[in-house]
């Protein structure tokens, strides 16, 4: 699933709906179908996604990006109250100015 | 002779490691001495150790402000990265400041040659420094010194609530003083930390066992008296007492009920109102010796739990619930010696299916046996010992042989 080379940009919903396949590949699918996973769920209170699982999402969208999206220097730079209150539509809009 | 302090939090994990190098010390003929809030600590001291405790006269109201964070670190629900800001800001911050005055007024009357403190306690480096004492560090929970490359602000911010701390007791520095300059001692070995390579005064003397000559008592003959199925044990620490305890056990429950293995539990047997036949729950266990009859360990994630299961290697399901727990439990996926769930969304039959998994796969327990050697190989409580002779200064003392305790 990393290896897609994606050709052109993605709109808002393409991106979100990648993000929600990274997601669930960290947490499993039969978790994610039970989660209600939209622009407002934050990752630390409705998904409740550890340190590591943010990480693994974060290689899995630096995978698929490659070099296109600086989304690890992005996330670097989040302090930790910006961490906790970090939201998948904060992602999503990130990506798409990126791109 | 030197004479040591050990300063240690009210929490298993962090003075248990203590124990064992201190009671090495005190035999080798060193004087120790524990400084610490828990008066019950003295019940589990080494012979000839001193307990110091840290206590407020009644009248001195601003000190006696109960200890309310210990308390509140056993029932507030947290979890993920809010979890390290709850830490900091409501346990390790008051704490700190609370036990700051007592650790200096023991230090200026005990007078020790060094200064033993726990990375959590930075109060003890602060104290030690202040008072031109030498202090090394006791890294219990090593997932503390490690910065994630990802996340690199979340260990900042651990810092600056260190420094600002550091700042309101009277000491000018613009960083972290909690791991000493001179030595850290990390209970841990190099292989199961992971990256990143460490400075030379970083020590890896591998976890420290330190075995009780307790008598918990242990349905032994019944334990025995099953053969024919695997054991496992369970366990989520002493840390732990919120809501979600009961809901936890009820999925153990839920997960190994009529199934072909053995399950010790440690928790209160009230917790739940009917346990299955095969569990054999207790709320204290002689865990260092049910430990080598066991197949596997279901547990949060605490580093001593963990490593106490390595060194015998067993293979783990790790479940981590908040702090460095997660990072605990990313070490044993990556190294091989177990499986992780997450704490929050399990369900009784992933967690059946893991421990099958860790139970019938052979990697997993091999994995966590080339661990055990990389624990071995690390040195433990004489290599640890020694050090802290060194750092003592009296390298004219005779160190202690390196196997008698291996």
């Amino acid at each position: 699933m990393d290896t897609i080379v994606t050709a052109g940009k993605l709109n808002n919903e393409e991106i979100f709906n990648l993000l929600k396949q990274f997601i669930t590949e960290v947490i499993g699918e039969e978790f994610a179908e039970e989660m209600d996973i939209s622009m407002e769920s934050s990752f630390n209170k409705d998904l409740e996604m550890d340190s590591i699982e943010i990480v693994a999402f974060s290689e899995k969208i630096k995978a698929h990006f490659g070099d296109k999206i600086d989304f690890t220097g992005w996330l670097s730079d989040m302090d930790i109250d910006q961490l906790i209150a970090l939201k998948l539509g904060m992602i999503v809009k990130f990506i798409e100015t990126c791109q | 002779m030197a004479r040591f302090i050990c300063i240690v939090p009210p929490l298993t994990g962090h003075v248990n490691p203590t124990l064992g190098v201190g009671a090495a010390l005190l035999e080798a003929g060193h004087e120790v001495a524990w400084i610490s809030l828990d008066e019950s600590l003295k019940d589990r001291l080494p012979k000839g150790a001193q307990l110091l405790l840290i206590s407020y006269t009644e009248d001195d109201r601003e000190a006696q402000q109960s200890l309310q964070y210990l308390d509140v670190i056993t029932k507030k629900v947290v979890y993920g990265v809010d979890s390290i800001k709850f830490l900091y800001e409501e346990v390790l911050i008051p704490l700190n400041r609370h036990c700051y005055r007592g650790i200096s007024e023991w230090l200026r009357e005990y007078k020790p040659d060094l200064v033993i403190t726990d990375h959590e306690l930075f109060a003890g480096a602060i104290a030690a420094v202040q008072l031109g004492i030498p202090y090394v560090t006791s890294v219990t929970a090593p997932a503390a010194i490690q910065i994630m490359d990802e996340l690199p602000k979340v260990y900042e911010w651990e810092q600056n609530q260190i420094v600002a701390l550091q700042k309101e007791l009277g000491l000018r520095a613009e960083k972290s003083i909690a791991s000493s300059d001179l030595l850290n001692l990390v209970f841990t070995s190099q292989e199961f930390f992971g990256k990143p390579k460490m400075p030379e005064h970083y020590k890896f003397v591998g976890p420290v066992i330190y075995k009780r000559e307790g008598t918990t008592g242990f349905d032994w003959q019944r334990f025995h008296e099953i053969t024919d199925r695997p054991r496992i044990l369970v366990s989520i620490g002493t840390t732990f007492n919120h809501e979600h305890k009961k809901a936890f056990f009820e999925k153990v429950t839920e997960a190994f009920a009529e199934a072909p293995v053995t399950v010790v539990v440690i928790c209160e047997p009230t917790l739940v109102e009917q346990w299955p036949e095969n569990f054999l729950v207790q709320l204290n266990i002689p865990q260092l010796e049910v430990l080598p009859y066991l197949d596997a360990v279901v547990c949060h994630g605490g580093h001593n739990t963990v490593c106490e299961s390595i060194s015998h290697g067993k293979p783990l399901v790790v479940i981590p619930i908040a702090y460095d727990q997660s990072h605990v439990a990313g070490r044993v996926v990556d190294t091989g010696a177990g499986m992780r769930l997450n704490f929050n969304r399990f369900k009784a039959k992933h967690l059946r299916e893991a421990v099958y998994e860790v139970l019938t796969q052979p990697g997993y327990s091999a994995a966590a046996a080339a661990l055990s050697q990389s624990f071995v190989a690390a040195g433990g409580t004489a290599t640890a010992a020694n050090l802290l002779i060194k750092a003592a200064g009296s390298h004219h003392e005779p160190l202690l042989s390196t196997h008698r305790y291996v």
